[in-house]
C-alpha cells in the first residue's frame, strides 16, 4: 500500500466523471477551479438599519432560515437582486420570491418573536461576514449565509483544523471502535473531530474526540432546539460544553431525510479531510464524501471484510482513490502531523468502549512490556475475523473451555470483543 | 353389601365403584343407580359437568348394541360424594352397569370390590379413555381388588401394581366377565421398564455441525439443570439445538416417569402407550393462551404445556412474541415446580418442573450482530424488541448464548460432533457429584440453589473468587449476574470433576452471563 507519510500531497481521486484535480492542504482548502464565483453581497448580514428593527438586528436571518423551501442556493441567488436579509424577507412577503410555502411562513412568522426565541435559548449568531463564520464554507457552491451556534468553541477562527469522522447509523462495535480511536488521536493531535451526531459512528467519533480531551464540533440537519437524534440530548450538550453545535437551520426546523445530504456538505467543509469509517452502499457518508471530493478535501477510509454490507462505502472509496486508514497512525501521517506530538498507536487513549472501561494507567494492556501467556497467544494467532469460540479452539489445538476462559480475560482487558457469538480481536490486541 | 335390593315393590337399585380425576388425582367416585316408577327419563345428580351429562345420551344405545335392555323407567343416577365436580366420558361405563345392575340384568356379586371406568361407543365398544393412570393409581390406593378398564388403556392401567387390570373391549364383554361366562385373552401387556434409552431416531446431538460453543452450553445446561436463551438470527440453529437438550438429560427414574405417564394420560396424549420413559419435550407456538401454556379450561381442568414438559424440556422459541399474561404465569412454576390453577370448586394443583429453553432473534428483522447481513432496524424498535425479553423471566436463565450464523465454509470445515450418549454419560456423572454434594438440602440440581447459598457453598479458589470480581467490576455484572455465574460455574467444575471451582470454570461461566449490546450504549 503506498502512501502515507513520505508522499507529499495527496494522490487525486479517480472517478469517471471528475475532472483531475490538484489539492493541497492548507487550511480552508482551495476552491474549485470553474466554479461560478458567487458570493454573499458585502452587506447581507449587517446589522438592519431599520429603527423598528433596533431591537431584533438580524431577526431577518433567523426567519429565512426557518423558511421550508429556501436553501442556501436560492437565497443566495435571490441576494444578487435583495442585497440585504431584509431586502430578501420583503421580497418573499411579497410574494416575489420563494415558494408558496415560504410565502405563507414568512408573513406568519414575525421577527422579533423569533429573534427573542434565539436568544432565550442560548444560541448564537453568526453570519457571513462576521469574524466568527467559518471561511472554509464559502468553499461551497451554496454556503449558509448564518449559522445558528451552541457552544463557545471556534477553532476555525483561531487557524485550528478540523477532520470529519463520518459512517452508518447501524454500525458495528469494530466501527464504533475505529471511529472513536481515530477521534482521539485527533483530539491528541489538537484537530478538532467534525461529525454529525448521528448514531452510530458519528455518536463514537464525538465520544472519542470527548473522552481524548479534544474539541469536535456536530452540525446539525435540524433546529438545534429540535430533539434528534432522540437520545442523545446528552451529548450534544457535552458538546456543546467544550465544543460546538451548528446548524444552518432555525429554531423549530424538523429533522428530515432531505435535510441530511444538505447539512454533510457542511461537514465535508468544515473540514480538511472527511474518513469514512463504515457504510453500505448508498451510505449518507458517501455523499459526504463526493462534497469533499468537489471541494478539494482529501478522502480517507477504513477498510472492512469484503463479506460485510458494512464495508461496501469505504471499500468502494478505497478503489476510487482514497488513503486506505489501518489506524491513528496512517491518518495523522495523511495529515502530516509530525511525530514530534509524541503521537503513537500505543498511547491513543480509546475512551469509552464497547466495552469495559480501561485502566488510564496503563491503557488496558497496552501498558509496555504487556506479554501474552502462551495460551494468550496461541488464541491471539488463531482469531482470523470474527470467529465462534469453537472454531478458534480447534485452530489453536486447545479445549473449548479453556479457550473460553482466556477469551473472557482477554475481553475484560480489552483485548477482544464479542459479537454475536463470535470473538474478534480489537485494534488494541493488533501489536 | 347387596347390589339389588328391592326394598319397595317395582324399585331397584345399583352401586358401582368408579373414580373421577380432578387435575392429575383420582377421587374415589360412587355411581349409585336407581330404577323406579314413572315416566321414561334419565337423570344424572351429583355435580356431574357436561361431559358426564353427555352419558345420558351415549349410555342407551351403548346398553342396547350390548343386546341388553334399557328399563323404560325413571332411572336416577347419583355420583357420590356430591361435592366433587364430576367430569370426564370415563363414567359411561359405570352409570350402564349401574343401571344393569338396577335392572337385575348383571349379578352384583363383583361390584363391591372393583372399579369399572371408561367411554362407550353407541355401539357399545369401550373406547380408550383420557385419565386411566390416575383412576388406576387411585384404585390401587383405595383397596379395589381389581380394575375394569377399555383394551387400549390395558398398558397404562398395568403400570400400577397393586389392583388387577381387566382389559375390556366392549360393554358386552364386561357383562359377560361379572356372569362369570368371559375372560379377557391374556393379561394386559406389561409395560418396557425403562433400562435402555430410548432415543426419537433423527434427534442426536450428533447432527448438530459446528456450533461447538452452543453444544458445550446445552451439556452445561444438562448437567445442572439450568435453564437456557439462545440469541441469534434466523438460521443459526437454536430450534435444532433445543430439541436436542432432553437426548443428553440423564434418564428419568421410574417414578419420574410414572409423574410423566400420568400427565400424559390425563391430558388424553396417552393413548394405547405405556410408560413414558423419554423426557418430555413440549414446544408450544408463542400464539398459546395462558391457559394452554399454563393449565385450565372450564370444566375439565386440563394441564398446559408446563405440566407436559414435567421433567422434560419446555422450548419456547421466538421468546418475545409470546404473550404477556403466558410468560407473566411461568414465574410460579418457575419458582416452585408446580402450578395451581384457581377454580370455582377449589385449586387444582399439577407439577410442574422444567428446564426452560428459549430461543429469541436480537432484534426484529434478526440480524444486529451478524457478520454478514447488517441489520436494519430503526433504533426505538430495537430497544422496544429488547425489553420485551427482559425481566423476571430472564432472571430465572442462568445461562444465556449468542449463537452465531455460519457460513457454509464454517459448517463444512468442522467434523461431526459428539453424539448425545456420549454427552450423557458426562452429563450424569456430573449429575451424581451435585446429588452427592447437595444430599441433606432440598436440592438436587445446582440450578436450584438460591443465590445466598450458592455464594457460600461455591468453594471457588482465590483465582476463580477475583475473576469474577474482575467480571463484576469491569462487565457491570449485577448482583443477580453474579450468583447465576455462581451456579454455572460449579456446574462447569462438576462436569470437570473438580470438588473447588477453578478459575478456568468461572471464567467460563462469565462468558455465559449474556451481554447488552455495548455498541448501542456507546454509539447512541
Amino acid at each position: 500500500m503506498t502512501g502515507g507519510k513520505a508522499e507529499a500531497g495527496v494522490r487525486p481521486l479517480r472517478r469517471p466523471s471528475d475532472l483531475l484535480r490538484e489539492t493541497g492542504v492548507a487550511a480552508g482548502g482551495n476552491r474549485l477551479k470553474g466554479a461560478t464565483d458567487r458570493t454573499w453581497p458585502p452587506a447581507f448580514a449587517a446589522r438592519s438599519e431599520d429603527r423598528a428593527a433596533r431591537a431584533a438586528p438580524r431577526a431577518a436571518l433567523v426567519v429565512l432560515a426557518g423558511l421550508p423551501s429556501m436553501t442556501a442556493g436560492r437565497l443566495l441567488a435571490l441576494s444578487s437582486t435583495a442585497a440585504t436579509a431584509d431586502a430578501c424577507l420583503a421580497e418573499v412577503r411579497d410574494g416575489g420570491a420563494g415558494t408558496a410555502a415560504d410565502q405563507a411562513v414568512a408573513r406568519a412568522t414575525r421577527p422579533d418573536v423569533e429573534w427573542g426565541a434565539l436568544q432565550a435559548s442560548g444560541a448564537t449568531l453568526v453570519a457571513v461576514g462576521d469574524a466568527d463564520y467559518p471561511v472554509a464554507l464559502l468553499d461551497l457552491f451554496d454556503p449558509p449565509a448564518a449559522l445558528f451556534v451552541r457552544g463557545a468553541d471556534r477553532w476555525w477562527s483561531r487557524g485550528g483544523r478540523g477532520a470529519a469522522i463520518v459512517g452508518a447509523r447501524r454500525c458495528s462495535a469494530y466501527g464504533v471502535e475505529m471511529a472513536q480511536t481515530l477521534a482521539g488521536a485527533l483530539a491528541t493531535a489538537r484537530i478538532a473531530v467534525v461529525s454529525g451526531a448521528a448514531r452510530g459512528i458519528d455518536s463514537a467519533a464525538h465520544h472519542g474526540a470527548l473522552d481524548g480531551g479534544g474539541s469536535t464540533v456536530a452540525v446539525l440537519g435540524c433546529g438545534l432546539d429540535q430533539p434528534y437524534p432522540p437520545g442523545n440530548r446528552k451529548l450534544l450538550d457535552a458538546i456543546a460544553e467544550s465544543g460546538a453545535v451548528v446548524t444552518e437551520y432555525a429554531p423549530g426546523v424538523r429533522a428530515e431525510p432531505f435535510r441530511f445530504p444538505a447539512r454533510n456538505r457542511l461537514i465535508a467543509a468544515l473540514s480538511e479531510a472527511v474518513v469514512v469509517v463504515e457504510g453500505a452502499r448508498g451510505s449518507g457518508s458517501m455523499i459526504t464524501a463526493e462534497h469533499a471530493v468537489e471541494l478539494g478535501r482529501q478522502v480517507f477510509a477504513v477498510p472492512g471484510p469484503v463479506t460485510s454490507e458494512l464495508s461496501q462505502a469505504p471499500l468502494a472509496l478505497i478503489r476510487d482513490g482514497a488513503s486506505l486508514i489501518r489506524g491513528p497512525r496512517d491518518l495523522l501521517d495523511e495529515m502530516r502531523v509530525l511525530n514530534d506530538g509524541g503521537i503513537d498507536d500505543d498511547e491513543t487513549t480509546i475512551g469509552r468502549g464497547g466495552g469495559p472501561a480501561p485502566d488510564p494507567v496503563d491503557g488496558g494492556g497496552a501498558e509496555s512490556g504487556w506479554s501474552p501467556t502462551p495460551d494468550e497467544r496461541a488464541v491471539l494467532q488463531a482469531l482470523a475475523g470474527a470467529e465462534p469460540a469453537d472454531v478458534v479452539a480447534m485452530r489453536a489445538g486447545l479445549p473449548l473451555p479453556r479457550v473460553l476462559s482466556v477469551l473472557v480475560g482477554m475481553e475484560v482487558r480489552g483485548l477482544v470483543r464479542s459479537v454475536g457469538g463470535r470473538f474478534e480481536r480489537t485494534l488494541r490486541s493488533a501489536r | 353389601m347387596s347390589a339389588t335390593d328391592p326394598t319397595v315393590a317395582g324399585e331397584m337399585y345399583g352401586r358401582v365403584l368408579t373414580a373421577t380425576v380432578v387435575g392429575i388425582k383420582g377421587h374415589p367416585v360412587t355411581v349409585e343407580a336407581h330404577v323406579g316408577r314413572g315416566l321414561p327419563a334419565l337423570a344424572i345428580t351429583g355435580m356431574p359437568g357436561s361431559s358426564v351429562q353427555d352419558a345420558r345420551e351415549r349410555v342407551r344405545p351403548a346398553v342396547e348394541g350390548a343386546g341388553l335392555t334399557w328399563p323404560l323407567r325413571r332411572i336416577t343416577v347419583n355420583l357420590a360424594p356430591a361435592n366433587i365436580r364430576k367430569d370426564g366420558p370415563g363414567f359411561d361405563l359405570p352409570i350402564a352397569l349401574g343401571v344393569l345392575a338396577a335392572s337385575a340384568q348383571v349379578p352384583a356379586r363383583d361390584l363391591g370390590h372393583t372399579l369399572f371406568f371408561g367411554e362407550l361407543s353407541l355401539k357399545g365398544d369401550l373406547v380408550a379413555t383420557p385419565g386411566v393412570l390416575a383412576v388406576a393409581i387411585a384404585a390401587a390406593r383405595s383397596g379395589a381388588r381389581a380394575l375394569v378398564v377399555p383394551a387400549g388403556n390395558g398398558a397404562e392401567a398395568s403400570l400400577v401394581e397393586g389392583v388387577e387390570v381387566v382389559a375390556a373391549p366392549t360393554l358386552g364383554a364386561v357383562v359377560g366377565f361379572l356372569r362369570g361366562v368371559w375372560r379377557p385373552s391374556d393379561t394386559a401387556p406389561v409395560a418396557p421398564e425403562p433400562d435402555a434409552i430410548p432415543s426419537t431416531p433423527g434427534v442426536d446431538l450428533a447432527d448438530v455441525r459446528g456450533q461447538g460453543a452452543a453444544r458445550r452450553a446445552l451439556e452445561i445446561a444438562a448437567a445442572g439443570g439450568h435453564n437456557l436463551l439462545l440469541v441469534g438470527p434466523p438460521g443459526a440453529g437454536k430450534t435444532m439445538l433445543a430439541r436436542r437438550l432432553p437426548t443428553i438429560m440423564p434418564a428419568m427414574t421410574r417414578g419420574e416417569a410414572l409423574e410423566v405417564t400420568r400427565l400424559h394420560s390425563v391430558a388424553g396424549l396417552l393413548m394405547h402407550a405405556g410408560l413414558v420413559a423419554t423426557r418430555p419435550f413440549r414446544a408450544p407456538h408463542h400464539s398459546i393462551s395462558g391457559a394452554g401454556l399454563l393449565g385450565g379450561g372450564s370444566g375439565l381442568v386440563r394441564p398446559g404445556e408446563v405440566s407436559l414438559a414435567h421433567h422434560g424440556v419446555l422450548f419456547l422459541d421466538e421468546l418475545t412474541e409470546f404473550r404477556r399474561d403466558a410468560i407473566e404465569g411461568l414465574r410460579q412454576p418457575l419458582e416452585d415446580g408446580r402450578i395451581v390453577v384457581t377454580r370455582a370448586t377449589g385449586p387444582v394443583e399439577f407439577p410442574a418442573r422444567f428446564t426452560l429453553a428459549a430461543a429469541s432473534n436480537p432484534c426484529p428483522c434478526g440480524y444486529l450482530d451478524d457478520v454478514r447481513r447488517m441489520c436494519r432496524c430503526p433504533q426505538n424498535r430495537k430497544e422496544s424488541y429488547a425489553a420485551r425479553l427482559s425481566g423476571p423471566l430472564l432472571d430465572r436463565i442462568d445461562i444465556r448464548l449468542a449463537v452465531p450464523r455460519l457460513s457454509r465454509a464454517e459448517l463444512l470445515g468442522t467434523g461431526s460432533g459428539e453424539g448425545s450418549a456420549v454427552v450423557r454419560e458426562r452429563v450424569e456423572a456430573a449429575r451424581d457429584r451435585q446429588r452427592a454434594r447437595l444430599a441433606g438440602t432440598p436440592w438436587t440440581s445446582n440450578a436450584q440453589v438460591p443465590g445466598n447459598l450458592a455464594r457460600r457453598t461455591a468453594r471457588l479458589t482465590v483465582q476463580a473468587e477475583a475473576a469474577v470480581s474482575r467480571a463484576v467490576d469491569s462487565m457491570a455484572l449485577s448482583g443477580r449476574g453474579f450468583d447465576r455465574v455462581l451456579r454455572v460455574a460449579r456446574t462447569i467444575a462438576d462436569l470437570e470433576g473438580s470438588d473447588r471451582v477453578q478459575a478456568v470454570h468461572a471464567n467460563e461461566a462469565i462468558t455465559y452471563r449474556g451481554q447488552d449490546a455495548a455498541v448501542q450504549a456507546v454509539a447512541g
